[in-house]
């Protein structure tokens, strides 16, 4: 699903992000990345999203080599990626039904395609009583159930989470990675760069650890540390 | 897929909403810019339709002293009727003048009673063969200090002057409509901006959830073209006040005999309604594409 060749992306200063990563990721992975700040896991995101373009190697993405991918067909390729942000980015005018139906209106999807698929996302999600809500009326913890609703309403193949409990406490994230590995358990791929030690050591899943651009440990079941 | 015109329509009127006071500045620049621009058209077609008439007619008047013998006038038409660089001519005597000045100045009976049809000069309104301004200079030239003669005025003259005051007119409406679309386009582009940063969270979205560079654009760029289009509508508003309250004036029966050809054809007037339209269109869209391309793909 996801495969890296000595990827390297330098940013302006010489500052190496990513030095010369090698790694595939399977369909239907959970995978954690840990690290110090600074030490590259948001590069990696980004450049699984195409935001950001590497210096050297090759990134294959949902069986597509995303450097030899033309500029207008990136927006093609990020519908099969779903993106949770740590900070929610929730439209303040929009209630969750309109957040979550604004990713389906903006690549096109028909009217009776959003009127079926937002209502069944956010009773996923556990959020179906508060659709006509503004997110300013909803705790922490249910904007990123949002969040996370409008990043998985067009059901895609990977889901990138940056990490996606950093503003929320304890109790609440636990629910919110309950959310992510019930989502995993249908088959999306989970790429989730993390600062929490608990979550990654109760969730025993693959750990990708960097440290200043190199990846330094690849161990499936991991710990944090 | 393509983009849905519901949802173009709904995001460029809350895009004119959000940034009211600035759509309004620039859909009033837009339309005055526009206004001028056509005006400068309008009055330049007026002008040309308003010498045409005498290009075509009457190219220079020999006035006659009213007191003038038969011979001298005898004279005068002879030379007349055998120049063969003269093709027509017509003779206007004193009642025929005094009608003419009764039409002309029917606002003012005071100066009409005090004028009787003897104090009126009779002319010649002289067609030459060729209506080269040089030729038709030489030959009026050939009339003047004639016994009998009171003057010649050469009908060149007075569309030379008429075509110079219209091109100094003309320039200048030019140049400030020329100024002001200039201002119209920077207008247009800095409201988009604004509009591009006051949606910077709704652009992020839409770009990681695979939103197309062009849906995303394309609500911009109606923005753009609206505002332009509602300028236009008020420019129109303004062509047709300069034709008909302006342009329209002179064609009334109680106007300058000299202006009485002073108007706008309705193929033109609709031609000049097209032009403005098309301007409107292309400042629009190059206002709009450099916002977009500058300060949305970034």
């Amino acid at each position: 699903m996801i495969k890296l060749e000595n990827v390297t992306k330098v940013y302006k200063g010489d500052h190496v992000a990513l030095r010369d990563a090698t790694l595939g990721i399977d369909k239907g992975e959970f995978v954690f990345l840990v690290g110090a700040s600074g030490s590259g896991k948001s590069t990696f995101i980004r450049l699984l999203n195409c935001e950001e373009v590497p210096e050297h190697g090759t990134i294959h993405v949902a069986g597509k080599d995303i450097g030899m991918l033309g500029r207008w067909k990136v927006p093609y390729l990020r519908r099969n990626i779903g993106y949770i942000f740590q900070d929610f980015k929730l439209l303040p005018n929009k209630t969750v039904a309109e957040n979550v139906a604004f990713a389906l209106e903006v690549i096109g999807k028909p009217r009776h395609v959003i009127k079926k698929q937002v209502p069944a996302i956010l009773e996923l999600v556990g959020l179906s009583e508060k659709m006509s809500n503004l997110p300013s009326e909803l705790s922490g913890g249910e904007q990123q159930r949002v969040s996370i609703a409008r990043a998985f309403v067009n059901r895609p193949l990977i889901l990138l989470a940056d990490e996606p409990t950093g503003n929320l406490d304890p109790q609440t994230s636990i629910g919110i990675m309950r959310l992510l590995d019930r989502i995993n358990r249908t088959g999306t791929t989970v790429v989730m760069a993390t600062h929490d030690r608990g979550i990654v050591d109760t969730m025993r899943r693959r750990v990708i650890e960097l440290d200043r651009g190199v990846i330094v440990r690849d161990q499936a079941r991991g710990v944090y540390e | 897929m393509a983009i849905s015109p519901v949802y173009a329509l709904r995001e460029t009127g809350q895009n004119l909403w959000r940034n009211f006071m600035l759509s309004m500045a620039t859909v009033i620049t837009i339309g005055v810019s526009l206004w001028l621009f056509g005006g400068f058209f309008l009055f330049n077609y007026a002008v040309d339709n308003a010498t045409q008439r005498w290009e075509g007619g009457i190219e220079f008047v020999v006035w006659m002293n009213p007191e003038a013998t038969s011979e001298q006038n005898a004279n005068i038409l002879d030379a007349i009727m055998t120049s063969p660089e003269i093709q027509d001519y017509t003779f206007v005597d004193q009642d025929a003048a005094y009608e003419e000045f009764k039409d002309i100045f029917s606002d003012t009976p005071e100066l009409v009673e005090v004028v009787t049809p003897e104090v009126m000069p009779p002319s010649y309104r002289v067609v030459p063969v060729d209506p080269d301004a040089d030729v038709v200079a030489e030959l009026a030239s050939q009339f003047e200090g004639r016994p009998g003669v009171k003057t010649v005025v050469s009908a060149n003259d007075t569309i030379r002057d008429i075509q110079d005051l219209a091109d100094e007119v003309g320039t200048v409406f030019l140049a400030g409509s020329l100024v002001l679309l200039a201002a119209a386009t920077l207008l247009i582009l800095t409201n988009i901006v604004s509009a591009i940063r006051n949606r910077g969270r709704e652009i992020e979205i839409m770009k990681v959830v695979g939103a197309t560079n062009w849906f995303i654009r394309i609500p911009f760029m109606l923005e753009g073209i609206m505002q332009a289009m509602l300028g236009a509508v008020l420019a129109w508003g303004g062509l047709y006040v300069i034709d008909q309250r302006v342009i329209g004036r002179f064609s009334q029966p109680d106007s300058l005999e000299l202006m009485a050809g002073f108007q706008v054809e309705s193929d033109e007037l609709i031609f000049t309604g097209g032009l403005v339209l098309g301007i409107a269109l292309a400042v629009s869209v190059i206002g709009s594409s450099i916002a977009v391309t500058r300060y949305l793909d970034a």
